[in-house]
């Protein structure tokens, strides 16, 4: 099972958080833990995060089975999932890459902007990948085309409920692909890495 | 429109930076009065910034209730708002999750997007109420027309499962027709929910084989036969005829696969699976291991991680196969990933053997040592301080663990996989050096029980020690956390305690006793202390037995310097210190006065052909008499370690009530009464046993001469007036310690007093261990007693001492070993105090211990009647510490 989702950049600010599991310490100490062990990984090691400071902490008090954290750096973002043994090691670091693929489908080449400013949308996406700490769909055009559906439906609601709105500015309404109000803001902030 | 949507929000945060705690508190003032708006689209948006902060750390559980209210509304751009947050803040406990039934009820009835939406959000929210009143509605959800729903459903009922048992035996039927659904997703779903529940209970699922073997044999999406593999193997265990038949299809994916993920998880099951067990194992573990080790040598550092991770559970079974690869696997410890080093280092702990622990623990320790990578020499390290690393790997975290498994592998199974203790040992000075983090208490214990329970060490333990003692890095490094500095701890104890061994052992007295010793700890301090003592003693007693007269000054020169330091640390604030140093003080002040008065006979007398050393026509010895006080206070009894379960297995005597106070607990002035007749008890039996330690002592000629009763000795003999004066007074004492609520009294004692007289049996004696005659021979076959090793411990095969001692029969030995463990020395502490009646100062403390309860030797002295009794001595550490008392 996946325990949870962590997005961070390479500030350590949360992009998205997400547990499928209840957390024996705060949501910001993990992240932050988490953060200070990944950062300082050179690109050439290897995407699982061992480390003697993370044995107690992710041995479950319950006594369960001991944690497994896999990450991934991509431009200014870590995708770290937090996995038990049912998965398979492997198997997770190219579910990582699903998840970005989609991600960067439906926002047309993914920056963290998008993820600052749609942390809703990312959400949703990620909603469509994983339910419950179970994989749900590891298609990538499967998940495209689910997402896309998400978000018409939502889109056409809110229509319907603002029929003078023009483009969608309101809450979670922007489809994929659409180009927000917010475009030219990421067009011009290219400062990422600040929240 | 003036209220800010997340996108406002958010650019704000940024644009706030400075006093962002100010511009949130801001923010949250206007979500709370958002969320109570009737606008549903703004109250949506106050919820979506408020799930957005919650991220950032601010508490959104009291906006719970407005959730609901957003769930509840039926657009699903806003509906989805209402779940995110649900999801995102939802606790197991929430309360007013019992009001959402119906609503989610409602939302699973409803258009294909809600459901979808609902499906997700109740996989994360769901309670055993909420399973238990929603289980039909989501079993029915899984022939839902549209893929996707089916799908979410089934992961949903996962979760349900989870959460409400009782609904397996109603879903699992339906469940597992998704095996056969005709679109791939449900069906990897289905495996995927299988795959979590047959951790549970795997025999419930064996009767799935049949048809995850066919998904396995004709499926070709590596997502589903990861899963479909890792659920074989935890069914094998439990159904070995499955073995045989998933051997051929998962040797073939073996070999063919191009995803290196599903031959991992292939090789990983074959191993956890038990596939490797018989004869057709053999070669698909060698297949196994070898594809690992290509892995290990793939530059892709996650395969290498992965191949070590696979490697560790192969080695339980085949470990020759994985040893094939020991230099590789080595290699790996170096790597400068610590996620690698991690894994190789459980890799290497299972590999450890008797033949391969030295070359994996110089190599372990290699890491320790900062900069050079050569592996420094105890005598080098001793003469190199440890320096401060910088290195990323070099993490005291890390340091910590390196440190804590080297120590674990050596003493892994009672150090069964140590060959060369005097290798080990110096490892563990070593260790003590370089590790610069603080695991000084296990490197001390286990020099310790090494040096007691392997006597074949021993010498080289004491050499070792001596080297630890005399460099002053420790001593300097004291105060600094991670010095190990308790290591000095462990290298007093054994030069005190094994002195024997030395040549010199007065060399010693001079690290022993150094002023510096006062800025260690004071346990530590104290030990030196206690073993400075032995070691005089030790030297003593064997300069007594060859004396002469040219010893004189040196002795005299040690015992001032004795003097000179107990008398500083007499003063020391700490109990331990301050009475070990008092009482050294004494005791040497004696000596002192008694070597001040020693005057050297005519050297014609001297006769070193006796059989003692005595000269025979004057009874007195040629040698300063206070030369034996101090060694029989610690060399009466051999320290043995104890059975683990040797204190259990003392049985309590009956009439023993351990659970009574011996003082109540409103307290009240401590009785002075009966503490005169207690020191005169004291001396008497003080007396007896002096008799025997002398005899130990080789001076038993002296004997004849006691009881005739002509030779002026200083030994005292009891005359019939002086017993009956004895039996009266004991009867006296008796009579008034009845009614004496600090007394133990055991009724016993009238019925078997007599004869068996408690006070005149000598304490020592009741020890089975030391016949009184060995310390006879010990003295005079040879000199320097201890240095002879007895031949059955070469130093080549080390002998360890695992078991312990026990007991010799639990059932009637007396607790008092285990009440007062310090009564073997304790006896002995005061042997020759009645030949020195000018200084009855130093009993009286002694005396009034409270480690002589009258009531437990009466009760020994009855099991002495019974002859089997034993004295337990205590373990090794706990004697060390107590034995002056």
């Amino acid at each position: 099972m996946i325990h949870g989702v962590l997005i961070f950049n390479t500030s350590g600010v949360p992009r998205l958080t997400k547990f499928y599991s209840p957390l024996h310490q705060s949501e910001q100490t993990l992240v932050q833990r988490i953060f200070a062990l990944v950062a300082p990984r050179p690109p050439s090691l290897c995407n699982f995060l061992d480390a003697p400071e993370l044995e107690a902490f992710l041995s479950p008090q319950d006594g369960g089975e001991r944690l497994r954290v896999v990450y991934r750096n991509y431009a200014t973002l870590y995708f770290v999932f937090v996995v038990d043994s049912a998965e398979s090691e492997l198997g997770v670091l190219d579910l990582i890459q699903v998840f970005v693929e989609s991600l960067d489908r439906a926002f047309e080449n993914v920056c963290e902007l998008d993820l600052v400013f749609h942390f809703d949308e990312a959400h949703h996406i990620l909603a469509e990948v994983i339910q419950g700490g179970l994989v749900l769909e590891t298609n990538v055009e499967e998940i495209e085309r689910a997402v896309h559906d998400a978000a018409k439906a939502r889109k056409d609601s809110y229509a319907s409920a603002n029929p003078l709105s023009l483009g969608g500015g309101g809450i979670g309404s922007r489809g994929p692909g659409v180009q927000t109000p917010l475009g030219w803001l990421t067009g011009k902030l290219t400062g990422v890495g600040a929240r | 429109m003036w209220e800010r949507t997340l996108q406002d929000l958010i650019r704000g945060l940024r644009a706030n930076k400075k006093d962002e705690s100010k511009f949130i508190a801001q923010a949250i003032d206007e979500i709370r009065q958002e969320v109570k708006s009737k606008d549903m689209e703004l109250k949506a948006g106050a919820v979506l910034k408020l799930t957005y902060l919650d991220m950032l750390g601010y508490d959104m559980s009291w906006a719970s209730f407005h959730i609901i209210e957003v769930m509840s509304s039926p657009r699903i751009h806003l509906k989805s708002v209402g779940y995110l947050a649900a999801v995102q803040s939802f606790q197991q406990n929430t309360d007013v999750l019992m009001l959402t039934t119906n609503l989610l009820k409602k939302d699973l009835s409803s258009k294909p997007d809600d459901i979808a939406v609902t499906l997700n959000g109740l996989s994360h929210i769901v309670t055993p109420d909420l399973a238990r009143d929603l289980s039909q509605e989501i079993v029915a959800m899984l022939n839902h027309s549209r893929a996707h729903i089916r799908k979410r459903a089934v992961l949903a009922l996962y979760k349900v499962f989870i959460r409400y048992p009782e609904a397996i035996p109603q879903g699992m039927p339906r469940l597992r027709e998704k095996l056969e659904d005709q679109d791939p997703s449900v069906v990897a779903a289905t495996v995927n929910v299988l795959c979590e529940l047959v951790h549970r209970s795997p025999q419930d699922y064996l009767s799935l084989a049949p048809q995850l073997f066919h998904l396995l044999t004709t499926s070709s999406n590596n997502w589903m036969l990861i899963k479909i593999i890792k659920l074989f193997g935890v069914l094998t265990p439990y159904e070995p005829r499955l073995v045989r038949k998933l051997q051929p299809p998962i040797t073939d994916l073996i070999s063919t696969t191009p995803a290196i993920s599903l031959l991992y998880e292939c090789v990983r099951t074959c191993i956890t699976g038990g596939m490797l067990q018989n004869a057709s194992g053999l070669s698909l573990a060698r297949t196994c291991v070898t594809k690992l080790a290509g892995f290990l040598q793939d530059s892709d550092q996650n395969l290498k991680y992965i191949a070590l991770l696979a490697m560790v559970k192969i080695v339980p079974t085949h470990p020759q196969l994985v040893a094939e690869y020991q230099d590789m696997i080595l290699s790996s410890i170096d790597d400068q990933d610590i996620s690698i080093r991690m894994r190789a280092l459980d890799l290497i702990s299972a590999m450890v053997s008797r033949s391969n622990l030295q070359p994996i623990i110089q190599q372990l320790l290699s890491h320790l040592v900062r900069s050079d990578s050569s592996l420094p020499s105890a005598t080098q390290s001793l003469s190199q301080p440890p320096r401060l690393s910088t290195s990323p790997s070099q993490s005291p975290a890390y340091r910590i663990t390196l440190a804590q498994r080297i120590l674990a592998l050596g003493s892994q199974d009672m150090y069964d996989n140590v060959a060369d203790f005097e290798w080990y040992l110096s490892v563990l000075v070593d260790l003590a050096y370089v590790a610069g983090v603080s695991v000084g208490e296990q490197i001390r214990d286990q020099l310790l029980d090494i040096a007691v329970r392997v006597r074949g060490a021993r010498r080289f333990a004491v050499q070792l020690m001596i080297k630890v003692l005399s460099d002053d890095t420790f001593l300097f490094n004291a105060s600094d956390e991670g010095s190990c500095a308790e290591i000095l701890w462990a290298a007093a104890w054994i030069c005190g305690e094994y002195c024997g061994e030395l040549a010199e052992p007065y060399k010693l007295l001079t690290y022993l006793l150094q002023p510096q010793i006062a800025s260690l700890a004071p346990d530590i301090a104290a030990v030196y202390l206690q073993s400075a003592m032995k070691v005089f003693g030790t030297w003593a007693a064997e300069l007594a037995v060859r004396w002469d007269d040219d010893d004189l000054p040196k002795v005299k020169s040690m015992v001032d310097l004795v003097l000179e330091q107990s008398g500083t640390f007499a003063a020391n604030p700490n109990i331990e210190i301050q009475e070990r140093a008092a009482e050294m003080q004494q005791l040497f002040a004696f000596i002192r006065a008694d070597l001040n008065a020693h005057r050297p006979k005519a050297s014609a007398e001297f006769d070193y052909g006796g059989a003692s050393g005595f000269n025979d026509s004057t009874a007195e010895p040629q040698f300063p008499k206070s030369l034996f006080l101090i060694q029989p206070l610690f060399r009466s009894h051999e320290l043995n370690p104890v059975a683990p379960n040797a204190q259990t297995s003392v049985t309590v005597p009956e009439g023993l009530d351990l659970e009574t106070w011996i003082i109540p607990p409103p307290k009240e002035a401590a009785p002075v009464s009966g503490e005169e007749e207690r020191d005169a008890k004291e001396v008497r039996k003080k007396h007896k046993k002096g008799k025997t330690k002398d005899k130990g002592n080789g001076k038993g000629n002296a004997e004849d001469a006691d009881s005739n009763g002509v030779a002026p000795t200083s030994r005292h003999v009891e005359t019939e007036e002086e017993r009956a004066e004895r039996e009266r007074r004991k009867a006296e004492r008796l009579e008034r310690l009845r009614d004496d609520p600090y007394y133990l009294i055991d009724d016993r004692v009238k019925a078997s007093s007599g004869p068996d007289d408690v006070d005149s049996i000598p304490i020592v004696k009741l020890d089975d261990l030391p016949p009184p005659t060995q310390g006879l021979e010990a003295g005079n076959t040879s000199l320097p007693r201890l240095r002879d090793t007895p031949s059955a411990m070469s130093p080549q095969t080390f002998v360890i001492d695992r078991t312990g001692e026990m007991p010799r029969s639990a059932k009637t030995s007396p607790p008092a070993g285990a009440l007062t463990p310090t009564i073997g020395n304790g006896a002995a502490a005061t042997t020759s105090t009645e030949a020195l009646p000018s200084f009855p100062a130093d009993t009286a403390p002694q005396a009034s211990s409270p480690a002589t309860p009258q009531a437990i030797k009466v009760t020994r002295a009855k099991k002495k009647a019974s002859s089997s009794g034993k004295k337990k001595r205590t373990s090794t550490l706990a004697t060390a510490n107590t034995d002056t008392t």
